[in-house]
């Protein structure tokens, strides 16, 4: 893999791959940051499908943790495409990689289809009776594909 | 030492036992951890201000326990897979130390400022930056450990 190559050999990603403390530390920020900001997005979902958290409305759970979510999977995703680049051509052939892009491709396309009928109607939500199925739908879809990346992620590791 | 012996052997001896292994001590420790940082936030403000941190932790505190006991189950079982490499590492132990400060403080101080019902805002807010620290500080370890032998 020619392109590979050339990515992992740029002289900064080359240094970053082969310190002993900048690696570890990247990862370790991935991590926390799947650990933070996973956790508001279960919460979401857990109250979208109307589970727990039911004092709150959908609008203050959705809305009160929607910049910190954006800031968390911003550094997530920068975080983990640092640590991808830097080995990139142990990556490239890696099906495992390519399925968690392919995921994370899916979470933009959940994002394009349930931002403007979900996310974005959370107060109409709140008044209706039950929740609406488009909500759970939406809820339950986050889940799975949440899941499925995060095992991804880590079955990386395993194929050789 | 014969458990032990099973254990270490179903874990390398079966390389998708350990995946699942490490995918459910990752897992547990991303609900645990995110749980108890969802009352972090409240008590920092910044986050779910309409409800009080008391009943922030009621919603969490039982998914927060089930998630540790599934770290520590799996926390355990990959020990034990490699026992050896575990007693010479040198932050593993302080792994051990900070995790045990977390689990201490997260039962005690944590949770008696999380139920008061009007804490000093500078209380609330050291209280929850500490337990931040303490557990992104055991993530790092647990990084770490596998990368400083």
């Amino acid at each position: 893999m020619p392109t590979a190559h050339s990515i992992q050999s740029i002289d900064f990603l080359t240094a970053f791959s082969e310190s002993v403390l900048a690696y570890p530390i990247v990862l370790s920020i991935h991590l926390t940051c799947i650990a933070l900001f996973g956790g508001m997005i279960l919460a979401t979902d857990l109250r979208l499908l109307g589970l727990t958290f039911k004092s709150l409305t959908i609008t203050e759970m959705v809305t009160s943790l929607r910049p910190w979510k954006r800031v968390g999977g911003t550094i997530m995703i920068a975080m983990g495409l640092l640590l991808a680049a830097s080995k990139a051509e142990t990556y490239a052939p890696n099906p495992f990689f390519w399925t968690k892009m392919i995921i994370l491709g899916l979470i933009g396309v959940h994002a394009l289809i349930f931002r403007p009928i979900v996310y974005s109607k959370t107060e109409e939500l709140d008044r209706s009776p039950v929740i609406p199925p488009k909500a759970k739908i939406a809820a339950i879809l986050s889940l799975v594909l949440w899941t499925s990346m995060f095992v991804m992620g880590r079955l990386i590791a395993y194929w050789d | 030492m014969l458990l032990e012996n099973a254990i270490a052997d179903t874990l390398n001896n079966n390389e998708w036992t350990f995946a699942l292994a490490e995918c459910v001590h990752i897992g547990g420790f991303a609900v645990a951890i995110g749980s108890i940082a969802l009352v972090d936030f409240r008590l920092l403000n910044l986050g779910l201000r309409r409800e009080t941190a008391a009943r922030i932790l009621r919603y969490t505190e039982l998914w927060t326990l089930i998630a540790l006991l599934f770290v520590m189950f799996s926390g355990v079982a990959l020990f034990l897979s490699q026992v050896d490499i575990y007693r010479v590492n040198l932050i593993f132990p302080i792994k051990m130390y900070v995790l045990a400060a977390a689990l201490i403080y997260n039962f005690t101080v944590h949770r008696k400022v999380a139920k008061m019902e009007n804490p000093p805002p500078v209380l609330s807010k050291l209280v929850a930056t500490m337990s931040l620290l303490l557990w992104v500080s055991v993530v790092f370890g647990g990084i770490f450990t596998g990368f400083l032998v």
